[in-house]
């Protein structure tokens, strides 16, 4: 049995599996019953000045019959007293005292405001403070959450104010809504940041009614913009991740969010820079329980690969990850048909044909079967094929030898830039 | 013609005026591929050609070659 614990920026937690500040997280009901299922941790959703709701808030988007590949919602931070929430609090923690429990704040952009929540959130035992600076709808339009959160000068400010009282680690959580979000995560850790966390919701609008005419969600036939979630936004959220975890300005450990909803999600995120995950969407499609297969394909991972702690995990892949000036420009894959396999849908050859580099053939065998078989030399090795493919094991991508040596675009430039340095002289 | 074909004409004067004695000496990228520049410093009268290079490969090719000649250099 692996060792499961983490250590975020001196915050403990029996495994990296955290619920994020959310609708799971609205009360102490929801958090007992998520520790009972296994949850490592709770960052409780957003305590801040109590707000008022619209009915119709969420919407998710299926795709292909795979429902809640992507999820929106309208909803605010907590609607309940902070003497609530903080009671709550206080008996969670006394019943689950191994259990990590992260408070999620947000107030306006004030030095006394943050001061005074800070101070009253600590004082009933949390163990770690997050700062929203991501909710893209409603409470931005007040000048918090994303809107503070896509100011650099903000985002620092507003951290230093929280360290200059707070007693436990500050995790600042980022919005996506942003062109480069390590400008915002360098500006957390200038503001004395313990920790970062990424991806808040990205704006969304689910969809349109094409028969009402609506929005989707709609409140009484007017629809505002929202927050994109779940699976969908994975892909982002990652690269968001990687690129914070590669920054070497940025370095405080980083809390993955954004679409995780499995072990292996999870351990693409802890390989990636990640010290432990948060998840929402995919506990609110399957419950609390999901926290079970993740506990244990995670635990079975680290023992098939001999790892003894999931830290030892964190952030393998960070090296892995670079600007693509430094990729190598002749490294070469190929596509490579297994006709035995194939089961001659054609839709490699459609899509090869159509929209890609035109490099595979449908010919005849010598037994007059038809086959499909890749001009390797006209092959860029896009993996369009092998995409499209329906059938496991039906196309595989093969590393050809290298018939030159490795050249990065960077390397490339550096030297075109010599010769023409050269040139000049030569003029002269 | 294929742009393999192709790419294997424009790979075999890279190689053709290397044997000779050619080196690289500058390029000129343009919309249309690149225009690479050789000087044969062994003859008297430094005999200049030039070479246009569209194909991705062949970019690539005369690339790894000046890598090549600045590293014996």
């Amino acid at each position: 049995m692996a060792d499961l614990r983490i250590n975020l920026a001196g915050i403990q937690s029996p495994n990296p599996f955290w619920l994020a500040s959310a609708p799971p997280t609205n009360s102490g009901y929801q958090v007992q019953r998520a520790f009972e299922a296994g949850w490592g941790g709770a960052v409780w959703k957003t305590l801040g000045e109590p707000i008022l709701n619209v009915s119709s808030r969420f919407a998710a988007v299926s795709f292909n019959g795979q429902r809640v590949a992507g999820f929106n919602n309208i909803e605010l931070i907590t609607d309940r007293p902070l003497e609530v929430n903080l009671k709550e609090i206080a008996e969670t923690k006394k019943k689950f005292p191994n259990h990590t429990i992260i408070a999620s704040l947000m107030v306006e952009p004030k030095q006394e405001k943050w001061h005074e929540i800070v101070k009253k959130v600590e004082a009933i035992g949390v163990d770690g403070l997050e700062l929203n600076f991501g909710c893209p709808h409603g409470m931005a339009e007040r000048g918090m959450g994303s809107a503070s959160g896509q100011v650099p000068e903000l985002v620092e400010k507003q951290t230093y104010w929280v360290k200059e009282v707070a007693k436990t680690p500050v995790i600042v959580k980022l919005t996506p809504n942003i062109t480069d979000i390590t400008v915002t995560a360098e500006a957390a850790t200038r503001g004395g940041a313990d920790a970062i966390s990424m991806i808040n919701t990205i704006n969304s609008l689910a969809g349109v009614d094409i028969d009402t005419w609506n929005t989707i969600p709609h409140v009484a036939g007017k629809g505002a913009h929202g927050g994109y979630c779940g699976p969908a936004v994975k892909p982002i959220a990652l690269n968001m991740v990687g690129e914070c975890a590669r920054n070497p300005h940025i370095n405080v450990p980083i809390s993955g969010i954004g679409g995780i909803s499995s072990w292996r999600d999870t351990v693409e995120f802890l390989l990636m820079g990640a010290t432990g995950v948060q998840v929402c969407t995919a506990a609110m499609h399957h419950g609390f329980r999901i926290v079970e297969d993740m506990i244990e394909g995670l635990n079975n991972y680290l023992d098939d690969k001999g790892i003894a702690s999931v830290m030892d995990i964190v952030g393998k892949s960070v090296p892995k990850y670079s600007d693509w000036g430094n990729l190598d420009l002749n490294y070469k894959i190929v596509a490579r048909i297994n006709n035995d396999i194939c089961i001659n849908c054609n839709k490699c050859h459609i899509a090869c044909e159509d929209t890609s580099h035109q490099c595979i053939d449908m010919l005849k065998a010598a037994n007059g079967e038809s086959i499909l078989q890749v001009r390797e030399e006209d092959c860029v090795g896009c993996n369009l094929c092998s995409i499209v493919c329906p059938v496991d094991g039906a196309i595989d991508m093969v590393e050809l030898p290298n018939e030159l040596p490795p050249m990065t675009w960077n390397e490339r430039q550096a030297a075109l830039g010599t010769m023409a340095c050269d040139a000049d002289i030569i003029k002269r | 013609m294929s742009e393999y074909q192709q790419y294997l004409q424009e790979r075999d004067k890279i190689d053709f005026f290397i044997q000779k004695g050619f080196t690289i000496k500058s390029v000129t990228e343009t919309l249309n591929g690149s225009f690479v520049d050789f000087v044969n410093e062994q003859t008297e009268e430094k005999e200049r050609v030039t070479l246009h290079v569209a194909t991705a490969e062949g970019r690539k090719y005369f690339s790894v070659m000046i890598l090549k000649q600045q590293k014996g250099a």
